[in-house]
Parts: C-alpha cells; sequence; structure tokens
C-alpha cells in the first residue's frame, strides 16, 4: 500500500470519529474531481461521506485558506505541512480562532507531483496539529531528499534575468488564479482593484504584468511558505513562484526567518532588530 | 559646435520630512550644489514608505530612486525607520532579482545637520544612475522623454 493510501485511509477514519463525537460540523478535505486524476476541495459534513476524502500526488491545492470563509464554526481541515503553516500564520495574524479549528496534518509529506517546491522543502512535518497522519521524517531522512537547489535565475545578469521574466509575464492574461490560490492573499480589497491609489493598470500590458506580479511577491515577502500552489494554479504555466520564491531565500539568509514555524511568530516586516543587516544600501 | 546629448536621469527620491528633508534644506540655504536630477517627494517617515511606491515609480518611468530617511535610532517616530530598513533590503533583494540595476536602487540616511552629506549623496546616486543609463521600462519599451527636461546638451 502506497503511502498515499495509508494517508487516506488514516485520515478518513479519523474524520469518522470527528464527526460523530460532533466535534466538528465540517471537515475541509481533499476529493475526487470530475476527470481521471483530478483532485477538488470536498466539504463533507455527513458521516456518508467519509469516504469521499482522498489524498494523492495531485492534491496540491492550499486548503488553508478555506478556513477563512468558516471563521465562526468547528471545523476540521485536512493540512499537507506547507498547509500547516499557513494555519500557523493564520493564528499568527489573528485571523482564525485555535479552539475552533481542528487540524489534520500529514506527516511525511510524499509531495505534490510536478510541483517544483516540493522538491525544495525542508518541512516535511507539520508544524501544528491536533491529529496526525502517515510517518513523521526525521531530520536526515528530510536532509537525503533534498534535492540540491541551484539557482538557474540568480546565475544570470541583471539584463537576462530581466528578459526572462519579461518573457514570463507577457503570457499573463491576469485572471489571478495565482492570487486566489495563495493562502497570503486575504486582503478584502486588494491592491489590484484600489483606485485610490490607482497603484496598477488593470490591462494586460507587460509594463503592468510585471508590476503586478512585482507587487504581489513584495506582499509575499516574510509571508510566503513557498507551498507553489501559485505555480500549480497558472494555467499559462508561468514561473510565478521565482519571485516570492527569492524573498523566501532572502528573508532566510538575511534575516535567518523562516514563515510560519510558530503561531506565536510575528512576520518578518512586522517586526525588527536594531542590528539588521542594511544590504544593499548605499553605504553597505 | 558640437552637440552631444548627456543622459540626465530622472531620480524620484523620497525623503523623511523630519531628517533628510531637512538636510536637502540645509544643504539649499548652504549654497551646496548638488544635481538637478532629483524629484522630490516628501513623506512623514520612511515607515510610512509603502514599497509599491517604489515599484511604481519604475513602472511610471522614473530612471532611479533614493531614498534617505532619519539615522536608525534617530527616528523622530522612534523605530519607524527600522521598520523601514527590513522593507527595504527585501525590496532591493527583489527588485535586483527580477533584474533592476542595483544602481537604480538608492537607500541611505541622512541627519538634518547633513546638508553636505546629502549633496554627496545625491551626487553619487545620479553617478550610479548615469551609470546604468535611461530606465527602459519593464516591458523594455522605454518612456517618452521631454526634450530639454531630461537630456541636456552640452555645447
Amino acid at each position: 500500500m502506497s503511502s498515499y493510501e495509508k494517508v487516506t485511509d488514516e485520515i478518513r477514519s479519523i474524520a469518522e470519529k470527528l464527526l460523530k463525537e460532533e466535534e466538528v460540523e465540517k471537515i475541509i478535505g481533499f476529493g475526487k474531481g470530475l476527470f481521471s486524476d483530478e483532485v477538488t476541495p470536498i466539504f463533507v459534513s455527513r458521516l456518508k461521506d467519509v469516504d469521499r476524502l482522498i489524498f494523492s500526488p495531485q492534491a496540491s491545492m492550499s486548503l488553508a485558506k478555506y478556513l477563512l470563509n468558516y471563521k465562526e464554526q468547528k471545523v476540521a481541515i485536512v493540512a499537507k505541512p506547507c498547509d500547516s503553516r499557513a494555519i500557523a500564520s493564520y493564528l499568527s495574524e489573528d485571523m482564525i480562532k485555535r479552539e475552533n479549528v481542528k487540524i489534520i496534518g500529514i506527516n511525511g509529506c510524499p509531495g505534490i507531483e510536478d510541483n517544483s517546491a516540493c522538491q525544495e522543502c525542508d518541512i516535511r512535518n507539520p508544524v501544528i496539529a491536533d491529529y496526525t497522519v502517515g510517518e513523521e521524517m526525521s531530520e536526515e531522512e528530510i536532509q537525503a531528499e533534498i534535492e540540491d537547489f541551484e539557482d538557474e535565475i540568480e546565475k544570470m545578469s541583471p539584463a537576462e534575468r530581466m528578459e526572462y521574466f519579461r518573457k514570463e509575464f507577457e503570457r499573463c492574461t491576469r485572471c489571478y488564479a495565482c492570487r486566489e490560490a495563495c493562502y497570503v492573499c486575504y486582503c478584502e480589497q486588494c491592491f489590484t482593484e484600489s483606485n485610490q491609489p490607482d497603484w496598477v493598470g488593470e490591462s494586460v500590458k507587460l509594463n503592468d504584468n510585471f508590476t503586478y506580479h512585482l507587487m504581489r511577491s513584495m506582499h509575499m515577502a516574510g509571508r510566503c511558505v513557498n507551498c507553489g500552489a501559485c505555480e500549480m494554479a497558472c494555467p499559462e504555466g508561468i514561473d510565478v513562484r521565482a519571485l516570492a520564491a527569492k524573498m523566501v531565500r532572502a528573508a532566510d539568509e538575511i534575516f535567518d526567518y523562516k514563515a510560519g514555524l510558530d503561531p506565536e511568530q510575528k512576520t518578518l516586516l512586522s517586526e525588527y532588530d536594531v542590528n539588521d543587516r542594511e544590504k544593499g544600501f548605499m553605504d553597505e | 559646435m558640437s552637440k552631444t546629448a548627456e543622459f540626465e536621469p530622472k531620480i524620484a527620491t523620497f525623503l523623511c520630512t523630519w531628517c533628510s528633508y531637512a538636510a536637502a534644506d540645509l544643504a539649499g540655504s548652504s549654497r551646496i550644489q548638488y544635481p538637478p536630477n532629483i524629484r522630490v517627494m516628501r513623506v512623514p517617515c520612511t515607515g510610512r514608505m509603502d514599497p509599491f511606491l517604489i515599484i511604481k515609480a519604475f513602472n511610471e518611468g522614473a530612471d532611479g530612486i533614493l531614498v534617505s530617511g532619519c539615522h536608525p535610532g534617530d527616528c523622530h517616530y522612534l523605530d519607524g525607520n527600522l521598520y523601514a530598513r527590513r522593507r527595504f533590503v527585501m525590496l532591493n533583494e527583489l527588485m535586483q532579482y527580477a533584474g533592476v540595476e542595483e544602481e537604480r536602487l538608492n537607500f541611505t540616511w541622512c541627519s538634518a545637520s547633513e546638508g553636505k552629506r546629502f549633496a554627496q549623496v545625491v551626487e553619487k546616486a545620479v553617478n550610479r544612475v548615469k551609470k546604468v543609463g535611461p530606465w527602459q521600462g519593464f516591458d523594455g519599451q522605454g518612456f517618452a522623454r521631454e526634450e530639454g527636461e531630461l537630456v541636456s546638451e552640452q555645447l
């Protein structure tokens, strides 16, 4: 039995228990979609539907964002390690109440198919969970599986990098699928829809597309957990994650900061250290 | 009479009202000369600076940006510039990664008494931006430049 099937069975038995004991009203999890391998988010509130819960290599979406729709209800959620970090961030940002959510964390996450973020992932066990399924991975096992990540974009000259991103963002149709998939993007009014100030034009001009992605990545700084949901959601196959992933690496290198490890943690840009490095300043 | 048009960059400059704006003022009243390429926008504090303002400046055709506030520890609002500092470091990383030359991004501190230093900072920033040439925009199409305003003619 593959680890995905084992996880599926364990999720079902926990879900059944939670619904039977009426601990939660709803379980947010992955279910089978309309087409062969497709996976879709499902919301289970009846015992007979528990068997529709699955976990598979296609379970790419971050379910954490659905918690914001059920702030006042008691719900359980199936969380991959990256989703658990998203939930920890929500808790640290006071977006959800801890007592209202039961987290079914997936230990030793086997990864998602075609998600390039999974190859860089170094947090394979949930950071916060009430119930866990699967087998916990040790630090050595995790380190052994990380592929040596070499950033090809970093090696290019500024002009080549600009050219690379131009080619990518040229294809952007501004459908905002990346925004909808991202757990960070929960603002009630997004800067793209703001007209006072009018931050960025709504049309698909390259100049505005580029600006939109830069601005969104700036909002990611110190909050992105590098889950890759944006990239998986993009219908044009744009390397959406590149800029946000750079922010993740920069936060780690410069400020030794990783987002969403602890519900008590503040976000990178909402605190400071008097001795912060001034990397890139004129005098440094 | 040979006409060589030299590139005169336009630098969007954000100065905090308590230190760097006063420094610019002091430079002026002390009659210290500095290049006229900066377009000053006065902000209450560098902590008020949304990084979007800087991205938008590039979107709209600024050749470079210069941000200056109070020295860390001297902020009029105690810690506004310390929050700003982290933001600028992250923004700098992002913009450089996206392919904006580091010479276009100038961050520094200037206190109200540093009129001379302010003039030096502006000079340095202008030289840095001149080195990398006109900003072509994120789309590489360039921006329409008004005659005489941006390109000075050296006779």
